[in-house]
């Protein structure tokens, strides 16, 4: 069966109803790649494109609320550097038009790039159940081993919470693949640094899930960033990702790669005054 | 004001002035342009609406390498709506297939020799249940070794492949002293280079419908050379050719991934067995390329020796070349890569040999390039070596060693026009447009910026003596329309226009008075392949052959209307004019209904073979090994980011000598592509297998160059009339994939010091070079 209501409730019912037994679909550049390689989904399908309240961009409390259902081409009109630099960099034009934040948390892949974005952005995610209500979760326990998330068989990604750009003070985003467009991150880096003062790292493809580098991150807080402190927190990424080789690029590069990428996204949080300093 | 004052007499006829008056040179749109805009035109899948009753789905190997110990289709003929389940029991010919050597069964009997071999063939009344019965035939295997890479297959202990070993065969030059050359060199560079498989991925995939009707198989398939298409099926199928026609749909590209059969020999099996039913099938993706050959990939150790003064002494060049599971184009190939290894260079002492390893990978043949695009990369990696080591400039080292018009290669042809230095200095001229040719290093400390050369030089043609001919035929229908019937393929380069608009030229006709005919082999004569860079060459004089002879024909009807002598009389705009008298004319195609009334046939034909001599075995010399060569130059600017190895092409310029362009817009869109495709090669393509099984067989993974990939091609068309080529045309297909590879290594090379030589350079493969010194 292939189900596409009208509006996000509706959506929500069917899935709590269907749980393991229907497959959320948006852009479909997930499900629908499946496809082309001779996968059956085996199940039913519900399309999520109809729902009008899915798309929304609010603004509460000095947060942005995304709809689930925002897409990589609305994510790349954001002001947050490090967000719309990740969407501009997901595949080509139509596919931003399709693809949307939800399902890049949903399908959870290491190499997604929103889902990178996000981390370092200390985003939060609200899933839904069309019953027992909406529950709140920081992005970074959210995902849990290879393709494994919080998200439950009859739960909906509904919201996605972020700093809105008066909360930040600045973020970055760099992405190596092998070619200018329609690209698969051979190693991805997103940073932010919050008014605060907390500084948050993330990177793809380096480890089962998108991850935090959360041990990195622990040298950089509170402290200015120095040349002689970007230097060590380069360092320190290298050593704490766990990157695989496989025939995309091997362990090793991904780990050098991390070092440059840190300290390149790191760079872009500086302020003047740490420019100068060693 | 001072100009000499001429006496007022017309210029002297020349009847057989050959420089064009009407549209070759002009670029015409598309005859076909329409069509493929609106989508009316039908490729091999469109064939299917309203025509495909049975389907075809092919079981292939899941082992690279094994015995088939036995096949069982009871449970596939067994699955609703399967027709039929077929195996090597059940083909009627030869079964077998290969363009040189016939070594590859088309279904399996025995051995399986890589992942693509077909072992049954599954007719269903649809796609997916053919799919279902496929799935359901139960093939028994026997493992064996699997040979995976050169390396492997040369190892001392390797499992020998045929009975013959692992060396399917060699090509040799032997010229002057080589290690007496290099042992007198002033400066020796070595090097070697390992060059990747690549895929064409041609958009357009493998699809097409067959029928069998009144004891004739009829299929209608793209591939690139119907008439010997024709031949083959017939061979594996034990028909008579003259019971087989083939028909080509249009077609979205080739790069001559279309040269081996595909899925032509499996949709007439399907034919015979069903007689009357129309036959579909169609390749996906990942079928296409887990069954189709690919480029060959190349180990090539290339030792270089030049004087102080950078004259190039000798070269001593070995080149093992992984063949696959079967021979393909590949002596062929082998045979192109030795007679370009030194390029566009005088070198006195050469010896190369190229020695064809066979493997359980998928069979490599022809691709845009065809060895001597590797070749390029080599000998252009070893200028660029060269210059480094002897301190000299780039271009002057090139400069100083390119051959001039009169010298011969390395098989010892001597070449009656050679433009290298031309096309060299115009793509230089034109680098240094801009800002004097200086570049401005980035401000940030890990980009660098550089830029690479290259000079090519490509034979024409099968050469070494193949049998290379074109057929055409030209005729005025009763419309008064001048139709022009050839056995070429139009693959998407344009074959169309060129015949179109050399006949048009001819007989001094707009092009919507023209329309063609072309690649069914009911309709047309043979015209050779689509490939080689040898159509506009080849069936271009054909048709200018067959267009001249009509055009006598038509002086003739025209002297008598007019009361002139037809050298009198020109042909243009749709008119016959008296040169000499304005205003005397009469319509052509007044003229061709007068003609046919008179008797006049209007309707003639021409072929085109001008020969070429086969090499000497143990030399390679050969005094015309191919009818003419081709000359281009690139200049490539990159910027690399020394810390992660991204490089980004930001400038590339192109020059070829295309003798005449005949369209001139056809021959930028064909350098244009080429360049991509080059840029493609240079750093990202590249077929990754283990073990025999494709890891990358999807769009997903292989990676091809995308519009952020690839710059504003600068193109610089040099048109140096070619002596023997219609209007002076030679051609242009494949030496822009050739001339762009070594131009953006060489960009690598100057931007970071160091020189790449294993292929594509990713951004892993560019920084681990820079953390080595080596790109291994």
């Amino acid at each position: 069966m292939f189900y596409r209501p009208d509006t996000f409730a509706a959506a929500l019912r069917l899935k709590a109803d269907h749980a393991a037994a229907i497959k959320p679909i948006s852009g479909g550049t997930d499900l629908v790649v499946g496809l082309n390689r001779g996968q059956s989904l085996g199940v039913d399908v519900l399309d999520l494109t109809a729902a009008k309240d899915y798309r929304r961009i609010d603004h509460a409390d000095g947060s942005l609320i995304l709809s689930g259902g925002t897409t990589f081409a609305q994510l790349e009109q954001l002001d947050i550097a490090c967000l719309a630099r990740a969407a501009a960099s997901v595949g080509g034009p139509q596919i931003r038009n399709r693809g949307t934040i939800a399902g890049n948390l949903a399908t959870a892949s290491p190499a997604g790039d929103g889902s990178v974005a996000l981390l370092a952005l200390d985003a939060e995610v609200e899933l839904a159940h069309a019953d027992r209500g909406t529950r709140w979760l920081r992005l970074i326990d959210y995902f849990e081993d290879y393709r494994q998330t919080a998200l439950g068989d009859d739960e909906l990604i509904s919201h996605v919470r972020i700093p809105t750009p008066s909360a930040l003070q600045a973020s970055a985003w760099y992405k190596i693949g092998k070619r200018g467009a329609v690209n698969i991150s051979l190693v991805c880096a997103a940073a932010a640094r919050f008014l605060d003062g907390r500084i948050c790292l993330a990177f793809g493809s380096v480890a089962p899930i998108p991850m935090r580098a959360v041990q990195t991150e622990k040298l950089l807080q509170g402290q200015p960033l120095t040349g002689a402190l970007l230097h060590q927190a380069a360092q320190a990424a290298s050593a704490e990702v766990k990157p695989i080789d496989d025939w995309r690029a091997s362990a090793d590069y991904r780990k050098a790669m991390c070092a440059v990428l840190a300290r390149r996204v790191l760079e872009q949080l500086q302020t003047d005054d740490e420019r100068q300093m060693p | 004001m001072n100009q000499p004052v001429r006496p007022d007499v017309p210029p002297s006829p020349t009847p057989y002035a050959a420089p064009p008056h009407g549209v070759v040179g002009q670029s015409c749109g598309r005859l076909d342009g329409a069509t493929k805009t609106t989508g009316a035109i039908k490729y091999g899948a469109d064939l299917f609406w309203g025509r495909a009753e049975l389907f075809v789905k092919v079981v292939r190997s899941e082992h690279a390498h094994a015995e088939v110990k036995s096949i069982i289709t009871s449970e596939a003929r067994a699955v609703d709506q399967v027709m039929g389940v077929y195996t090597h029991n059940d083909m009627p010919g030869t079964n077998l297939q290969g363009l040189i050597l016939r070594d590859h069964e088309v279904l399996t009997s025995g051995r399986v020799r890589y992942m693509g071999d077909a072992i049954a063939l599954v007719v269903a009344e649809s796609e997916a249940t053919a799919r279902l019965g496929a799935d359901a035939v139960q093939v028994e295997y026997e493992p064996l070794p699997v040979i995976d890479s050169i390396e492997s297959a040369l190892a001392k202990d390797a499992y020998p492949l045929y009975k013959a070993g692992n060396i399917m065969g060699g090509k040799r030059i032997r010229k002057g002293n080589v290690d007496e050359a290099l042992a007198g060199a002033a400066v020796v560079v070595t090097e070697s280079f390992e060059t990747q498989s690549v895929d064409h991925a041609f958009l357009d995939l493998e699809a097409g419908v067959a029928c069998y009707q009144d004891d004739l198989l009829t299929i209608e398939a793209p591939g690139q050379w119907v008439h010997e298409e024709r031949r083959l099926i017939a061979l594996a199928l034990g028909l008579e050719p003259e019971h087989i026609r083939i028909i080509q749909p249009a077609t979205g590209g080739a790069f001559g991934g279309r040269e081996d059969i595909s899925i032509q020999i499996y949709l007439g099996l399907a034919a015979l067995k069903h007689p009357g039913k129309t036959i579909a099938m169609r390749l996906d993706r990942a079928e296409s390329v887990r069954a189709r050959h690919k480029r060959h990939a190349m180990r090539i150790e290339y030792t270089l020796g030049a004087k102080s003064d950078g004259s190039l002494t000798a070269a001593k060049v070995t080149v093992y070349s992984d063949e696959g599971a079967y021979a393909s184009t590949g002596p062929a190939v082998m045979r192109k890569a030795a007679s370009h290894a030194t390029g566009p260079y005088r070198v006195p002492n050469v010896s190369v040999d190229v020695y064809g390893v066979h493997t359980n990978n998928n069979p490599t043949g022809a691709m845009r390039g065809f060895g001597a695009c590797q070749m390029a990369i080599a000998y252009e990696g070893m200028m660029d070596r060269l210059a480094i080591k002897l301190e000299m400039d780039r271009f002057d080292l090139r400069i100083k060693n390119l051959i001039q018009s009169g010298d011969e290669v390395t098989t010892g042809q001597h070449i009656q026009v050679a433009t290298a230095v031309e096309c060299a200095e115009a793509a230089m001229g034109k680098f240094r447009e801009v800002n004097g040719g200086l570049l401005v290093q980035p401000d940030e400390a890990h980009l660098r910026r550089g830029f690479g050369m290259s000079v090519i030089c490509f034979g024409l043609g099968y050469g070494d003596g193949f049998p290379d001919c074109a057929r055409a035929r030209v005729a005025f229908d009763d419309a008064g329309k001048a139709v022009v019937y050839t056995g070429g393929v139009d693959v998407g380069q344009g074959l169309i226009n060129m015949v179109a608009q050399v006949a048009a030229d001819e007989l001094g006709l707009q092009l919507d008075n023209v329309r063609v005919v072309a690649a069914d082999t009911a309709l047309t004569d043979e015209s050779g392949s689509s490939s080689a860079t040898r159509q506009t060459y080849f069936t271009g004089n054909a048709v200018k052959l067959a267009a001249e002879e009509v055009k006598e024909e038509l002086l003739d009807i025209a002297g008598a209307h007019l009361q002139l002598h037809p050298h009198e009389i020109e042909l243009t705009s749709g008119f016959a004019r008296a040169i000499h008298v304005p205003g005397k004319e009469i319509a052509i195609k007044e003229l061709v209904a007068q003609g046919k009334k008179r008797g006049y046939k209007l309707d003639q034909q021409a072929q085109f073979k001008p020969g070429t001599l086969c090499e000497d075995f143990d030399t390679g010399q050969s005094p015309r090994s191919f009818v003419t060569y081709l000359f281009g130059a690139h200049v490539s600017q990159v910027l690399v980011d020394i810390e992660t190895g991204e490089v980004k092409v930001e400038r590339h310029i192109a020059c070829h000598d295309v003798g005449k362009a005949i369209n001139p817009q056809a021959v930028r869109g064909q350098i244009t592509g080429g360049v991509a495709q080059g840029i493609g090669m240079a750093l990202m393509e590249e077929v990754i297998s283990k073990k025999g099984r494709i890891l990358n067989g999807n769009f997903t993974d292989y990676i091809l160059p995308t519009i952020k990939d690839v710059p504003h091609v600068e193109c610089i068309v040099l048109e140096n009339t070619d002596p023997g080529g219609p209007f002076g045309a030679r051609g242009v297909g494949e030496p822009p994939l050739i001339g762009a590879v070594p131009a953006v290594l060489g960009a690598i090379q100057d931007a970071t010091g160091t020189a790449p030589n294993i292929l594509p350079c990713t951004p892993e493969r560019v920084w681990r070079m820079l953390q080595d010194g080596t790109n291994a």
